[in-house]
C-alpha cells in the first residue's frame, strides 16, 4: 500500500486557477490577513466567531455598566432618558444576537466537526458566508452606536464639568431605543425615526447568517458523521447543536417575516402593526394590529431562548462526565429532553404576553404548556447531578463553571415556573423580577456554560494551557459578582421597581439594593478582565497543551492540540458512545450498559431501539471507512480551497442594506427610485453568488498530486 | 478510483449515495446515504414553510379587516378567479416539465434537459408576467399596498411568492446555461434535482395561497359596487387581450 502523504492543506497549486468561470484568483497564502479573509476552515471560522462574539460581549457589558452607573443612585443624571433607552436596547440586542448566539456558533464550528470525526462542515464556503454575513449584520446594528460614541462621551464629561456639548456625527442620532423586542407601535413611523431601520435591517441580516449556518449544521451532523457513529452514539454537544440548528431554521422565519412587514410599514406606508396611519397630516384608522408583532416576535423569541440555552446545556453535558470520570447519566433521556424542550418551546410564546389581555383560555393553555417545560429541564438537572453522584470529581475551572450553571440555572428555572402562573406573572410583569429571571437563565446558564466551554476547549483550540489559579479566581469573582448583581433584582422587582425606567425617586427606598447591584456589576466586569489577563498570560508563557489534557471521552481529544488543518489523519471508526474512553480503557466500565439501553424489550419482544441492526451498521461502517481510506491512500487529503466569494457576497449584502439605510435622494437610479448604492451592492452580491457557484470547490488535482509533494 | 478526490465541499462536489447500485466511487459516502445538497435543500424548504406560514397567518388574521372598516377595494370586487386559475394551471404544469427535465438528464439526454428546463422557465415566467399584469390591473382599480389591510397583506404574500418564482426562473436559466457549457453530466443530475425540489415546493405553496386567498369566498359587504363576478372577469380577460402586443 502506498504510504499516505498529507500535503499541507490549502496549498494545492497544481490546479489551473483560471479554470471554470472563476474570475477572482484563488487565494494561496496560508498566513496573514488574506488567509483569514478567505478561509473556509471550520476551525478558523470558529475562532473568528469567538473573537468577535467576545468583543461584543465586552461592548454589551460596557453598555450594562453604564446602565448600572445611572441607576447606582436615585435621580441620577449620568445619562438622560433617551440615552438610557438606547443603552438597554443595545445591551439586550448586542448580548442576544452579537455575543451569545455567535459564541455558540463558535463552539458549533470548532467542536462539532471534530466530535463527529469530519474534516470540515458539509458546506465550508456557506460557512464562511455565514460568518461574514454575521459581521455585516453586526456592523449595521452598531454603526449608529459607533457614531454616537463621541457625543455620548462628551455628554458624560459635560456632566462632570457642567457643560453640555451639542454635536452629533452622521447616524449618531439613530441609535435604536425601542428595546430588543421592538414592540409596535413604538417602531412604527409615527413614533420613531431611522434608528428602527438600522435595528430591523441589522437583525434581518443576522437572521440570514444564522439561517445559513443552521442549514449547514443540520446537514453536517446528519451527513458527515464518521463511519459507525450512529445518531445515538453522537456526543451530546453535537446533539444540542443539531436541535439548536433545527430551532433556528424553524424559528427565525417568524421574526424575518415580522421584520419584513415592519419594513413595509416603515418604508412603503403599510400599517401591519399600527392601527393608525398618518396620511397627509391626518390619522386614519387602518385595522392594523400591534399585537401581531408580539405574536410573530415571540413565536421566534421563545425558541430563541432555547437557541441560547441548549448549546449551553450541551457544553455542560460534555464537561460534567469528563470531570466526574463517569459516562453521562441517562444519555438517551438527555437527548429526548433536549428534543422535548425544543418542541415545547414553540408552544409557549404567549407567556410573554399574559398581560396583553388575550383572555383566560389562551392564558390557561400557555400557562400549562410553560409549566410542562420544567419537566424535561428538571430531567436534565437530575441527570447532571446523577452523573456527578459517585464520580471521582475534579473541580478544574471548566467543571466549576459547569456546576455553577447547574446551581444558578435552577434558580432561574424556578423563577421561570413562577412566571408561568398567570396571576403571579401579571404582578411581576415589567418589573426587575423578570430582569432577575432572565439574567439567571442567560448569564447563570449561557454565560457560565460559555466560560466552561472556553476553559474546556481552550487547550484544544490554541494548544496552550490556561492558568488554573487565575481560572478559579475568575470563576469565584464571576459567581460572586453575578449573584450580587442579579439576586437583589428579585427584591427590587417584588418591591415594584419597573424595568426600563431611567431613574427612580429618592424617597422610593430602592437605592440600597440598587447600589449593591451596581457594585456586583463592577465585580463581573473585573472578572472578565481576570479572564483576559489569563488569556494574555497563557499566550506569553506558551505552556503547550497535550492532546488530551482532561482525559476526554470524545473524538476531538484524539487528535493533536491544536488540531492539524485536516483534523483527522484517518477518519476514525466509531464503535461506541464515549469512543475515546473505550479506546483508552476498553469497553468495560465506561461503556457498560450503553448499547443495552438502546434495545428495549418487553416480554422478550423488541419494542424499541434507535440503531440499525448491528451487522448492517458494521457493514455500512466498514464500507464507508474503506471508501474513505482508499481515497486517502490514493491522493492524500484534499481539502477544499479558500475562496474570496463568500466574503464578496457578504460585502455586497452589506452595501445593499447600507444603500437602503442611507437613502440619499441624490443617489438614486432615476426612473426606479432604487438607491444607487443598493444597486451596486446587489450586483456585487449576485456576482459573488455566481462566482461561488461556478468556482470548483477544490482545484483539480493532477494524478501525481499529493504524492510526496507537501508544500 | 484513480481520479477520485475527497471533496468535502459538496456544494459542487459530487454528493454521494453509498447504497447506489453501481457503487460509483466518485461519490464520497454520506452518513445518511442522502446527497448533502438534497438534504440542505430539504432543510431550507422546511424553513421556507415557516416563512410562508408566517405570511399566510398574517393574511388570515387581516382577512375581513378592510371590509370591517368599509375601506375598499375588497377582494370580491377585484379578484378574477378564471384569470388566476389559468395562471395557476400554467404554474402547476411547469412542475410536470420540471420532472421531465430531471428525467431527461437522468437518462443522459442533454437536449431533453435543456428543452424541458426552458419550458419550465417559460411557464414560470408566464406565471410571473401574469402576476405582474394582475398587480398593475388591481393597482389601476385602486388596490395598492397602502389602500387597506387587504391590499397590504395580499401584495406582500403573493409578491413574496412571486419573488420565489422569479428566483426559480433565474435558477432554471442558469442551469440551461450550465448545460450549454457542458457542465451538467448524467452523474451530476443532482444539481437539477435540487432545483426541482425548490420548484415543486414553490408550486405547492401556490396551491395553498390560491385556495386561501382566491378560492375561499369572502363575505360581500354592502359598500362597494359588487359587480357580478362573471361579467367582471370577462372584462379583465378583454383588457388582458388588449394589453398583449400581438
Amino acid at each position: 500500500m502506498a504510504s499516505v502523504v498529507y500535503p499541507a492543506p490549502h496549498a494545492q497549486p497544481h490546479g489551473d486557477t483560471s479554470r471554470g468561470t472563476a474570475t477572482v484568483a484563488r487565494p494561496k497564502s496560508q498566513t496573514g490577513l488574506r488567509s483569514w479573509l478567505t478561509t473556509i476552515d471550520h476551525k478558523r471560522i470558529g475562532i473568528m466567531y469567538g473573537v468577535s462574539a467576545f468583543l461584543f460581549f465586552m461592548l454589551g457589558g460596557f453598555e450594562a455598566l453604564l446602565i448600572r452607573v445611572q441607576l447606582a443612585r436615585p435621580e441620577n443624571t449620568f445619562v438622560d432618558a433617551q440615552r438610557y433607552n438606547e443603552l438597554f436596547t443595545m445591551h439586550g440586542t448586542t448580548m442576544v444576537f452579537l455575543a451569545l448566539m455567535p459564541m455558540a456558533s463558535a463552539f458549533f464550528n470548532y467542536v462539532v466537526p471534530l466530535q463527529i470525526g469530519a474534516r470540515d462542515v458539509a458546506f465550508p464556503r456557506l460557512n464562511a458566508f455565514s460568518l461574514w454575513t454575521f459581521v455585516a449584520g453586526a456592523i449595521i446594528l452598531n454603526l449608529p452606536v459607533l457614531a454616537s460614541l463621541p457625543s455620548t462621551l462628551a455628554y458624560i464629561l459635560g456632566q462632570l464639568f457642567g457643560w453640555v456639548p451639542q454635536f452629533t456625527l452622521p447616524f449618531g442620532n439613530f441609535v435604536p431605543d425601542q428595546g430588543w423586542y421592538g414592540y409596535a407601535p413604538l417602531t412604527t413611523p409615527l413614533f420613531s425615526g431611522k434608528e428602527i431601520d438600522f435595528w430591523a435591517f441589522g437583525i434581518q441580516v443576522l437572521g440570514i447568517a444564522s439561517l445559513a449556518a443552521s442549514f449547514n449544521f443540520i446537514v453536517t451532523i446528519f451527513n458527515m458523521r464518521a463511519p459507525g457513529m450512529t445518531m445515538m452514539r453522537m456526543p451530546i454537544f453535537t446533539w444540542s447543536t443539531l436541535i439548536t440548528s433545527i430551532l433556528i431554521a424553524m424559528a427565525f422565519p417568524a421574526v424575518t417575516i415580522a421584520l419584513v412587514l415592519l419594513s413595509f410599514d416603515r418604508l412603503a406606508g403599510t400599517s401591519f402593526f399600527s392601527p393608525y396611519n398618518l396620511v397627509d397630516g391626518q390619522l386614519i384608522a387602518t385595522g392594523g394590529d400591534p399585537l401581531l408583532w408580539q405574536h410573530l416576535f415571540w413565536i421566534f423569541g421563545h425558541p430563541e431562548v432555547y437557541i441560547l440555552i441548549l448549546p449551553a446545556f450541551g457544553i455542560v453535558s460534555e464537561v460534567i462526565p469528563v470531570f466526574a470520570r463517569k459516562p453521562l447519566f441517562g444519555y438517551a433521556v438527555m437527548v429526548y429532553a433536549i428534543a422535548a424542550i425544543a418542541f415545547l418551546g414553540f408552544g409557549v410564546w404567549v407567556h410573554h404576553m399574559f398581560v396583553t389581555g388575550l383572555g383566560p383560555t389562551p392564558d390557561a393553555v400557555f400557562s400549562a404548556s410553560t409549566m410542562l417545560i420544567a419537566i424535561p429541564t428538571g430531567v436534565k438537572i437530575l441527570n447532571w447531578t446523577a452523573t456527578m453522584w459517585g464520580g471521582s470529581l475534579r473541580f478544574s475551572t471548566p467543571m466549576l463553571f459547569a456546576v455553577g450553571l447547574v446551581s444558578q440555572f435552577v434558580i432561574g428555572g424556578l423563577s421561570g415556573v413562577m412566571h408561568a402562573v398567570v396571576p403571579v406573572d401579571s404582578q411581576q410583569n415589567d418589573t426587575y423580577f423578570v430582569v432577575a429571571h432572565f439574567h439567571y437563565v442567560l448569564f447563570g446558564g449561557t454565560v457560565f456554560a460559555i466560560f466552561a466551554g472556553l476553559y474546556y476547549w481552550w487547550p484544544k483550540i490554541f494548544g496552550k494551557v490556561l492558568s488554573e489559579r487565575l481560572g478559579k479566581l475568575h470563576f469565584w469573582l464571576t459567581f460572586a459578582g453575578f449573584n450580587l448583581t442579579f439576586f437583589p433584582m428579585h427584591f427590587l422587582g417584588l418591591a415594584g421597581m419597573p424595568r426600563r425606567y431611567w431613574s427612580y425617586g429618592a424617597e422610593s427606598g430602592l437605592w440600597f439594593w440598587n447600589i449593591i447591584v451596581s457594585a456586583g456589576a463592577l465585580l463581573i466586569a473585573a472578572s472578565v478582565w481576570v479572564f483576559l489577563y489569563n488569556v494574555l498570560e497563557s499566550h506569553k508563557r506558551d505552556r503547550k497543551a497535550p492532546a488530551d489534557p482532561w482525559d476526554g471521552a470524545t473524538l476531538e481529544w484524539a487528535i493533536p492540540s491544536p488540531p492539524p488543518v485536516y483534523n483527522f489523519r484517518e477518519i476514525p471508526i466509531v464503535t461506541h458512545r464515549d469512543q475515546l474512553w473505550v479506546e483508552k480503557y476498553g469497553p468495560g466500565d465506561h461503556a457498560h450498559g450503553q448499547e443495552d439501553e438502546l434495545d428495549v424489550t418487553i416480554a422478550g419482544a423488541k419494542v424499541g431501539g434507535m440503531t440499525v441492526p448491528d451487522e448492517q451498521a458494521g457493514e455500512q461502517a466498514a464500507q464507508r471507512a474503506e471508501t474513505l481510506h482508499a481515497e486517502d491512500d490514493a491522493h492524500g487529503i484534499h481539502l477544499p480551497n479558500p475562496s474570496w466569494y463568500p466574503l464578496i457576497s457578504s460585502v455586497g449584502l452589506l452595501v445593499l442594506v447600507l444603500g437602503i439605510l442611507i437613502d440619499n435622494p441624490h443617489l438614486q437610479v432615476l426612473f426606479l427610485g432604487i438607491p444607487l448604492i443598493s444597486l451596486v451592492g446587489a450586483v456585487v452580491m449576485i456576482l459573488g453568488f455566481y462566482g461561488w457557484a461556478f468556482e470548483p470547490a477544490s482545484d483539480p488535482v493532477h494524478s501525481d498530486a499529493g504524492m510526496g509533494s507537501a508544500h | 478510483m484513480a481520479t477520485t478526490v475527497v471533496e468535502l465541499q459538496t456544494a459542487h462536489g459530487s454528493g454521494g449515495d453509498i447504497g447506489h447500485a453501481d457503487g460509483h466511487a466518485e461519490h464520497p459516502p454520506s452518513s445518511t446515504g442522502m446527497d448533502s445538497r438534497k438534504l440542505i435543500m430539504w432543510a431550507f424548504l422546511a424553513s421556507d414553510t415557516m416563512f410562508f406560514g408566517s405570511l399566510i397567518g398574517t393574511y388570515i388574521i387581516y382577512r375581513g379587516r378592510a371590509e370591517a372598516l368599509g375601506v375598499g377595494p375588497f377582494p370580491f370586487d377585484i379578484f378574477d378567479i378564471p384569470y388566476t386559475s389559468v395562471s395557476a394551471f400554467v404554474l402547476l404544469m411547469s412542475s410536470l416539465t420540471m420532472v421531465l427535465a430531471l428525467g431527461a438528464i437522468q437518462r443522459g439526454n442533454q437536449r431533453g434537459l435543456r428543452v424541458w428546463l426552458l419550458a419550465t422557465a417559460l411557464l414560470g415566467a408566464i406565471f410571473v408576467g401574469g402576476q405582474y399584469f394582475e398587480f398593475t390591473l388591481f393597482a389601476s382599480e385602486g388596490l395598492t399596498l397602502t389602500s387597506n389591510m387587504f391590499g397590504a397583506s395580499f401584495y406582500v404574500l403573493t409578491g413574496f411568492h412571486g419573488a420565489h418564482v422569479t428566483i426559480g426562473v433565474i435558477w432554471l436559466l442558469t442551469l440551461v446555461w450550465m448545460s450549454l457549457r457542458g457542465g451538467i453530466s448524467q452523474e451530476n443530475s443532482m444539481v437539477v434535482e435540487v432545483a426541482g425540489l425548490y420548484w415543486h415546493f414553490v408550486d405547492i405553496v401556490w396551491i395553498v395561497i390560491f385556495t386561501l386567498v382566491y378560492l375561499i369566498p369572502y363575505e360581500e359587504v354592502a359598500t362597494g359596487e359588487g359587480a357580478p363576478a362573471v361579467e367582471h372577469s370577462m372584462n379583465l380577460l378583454a383588457r388582458l387581450g388588449a394589453a398583449l402586443p400581438f
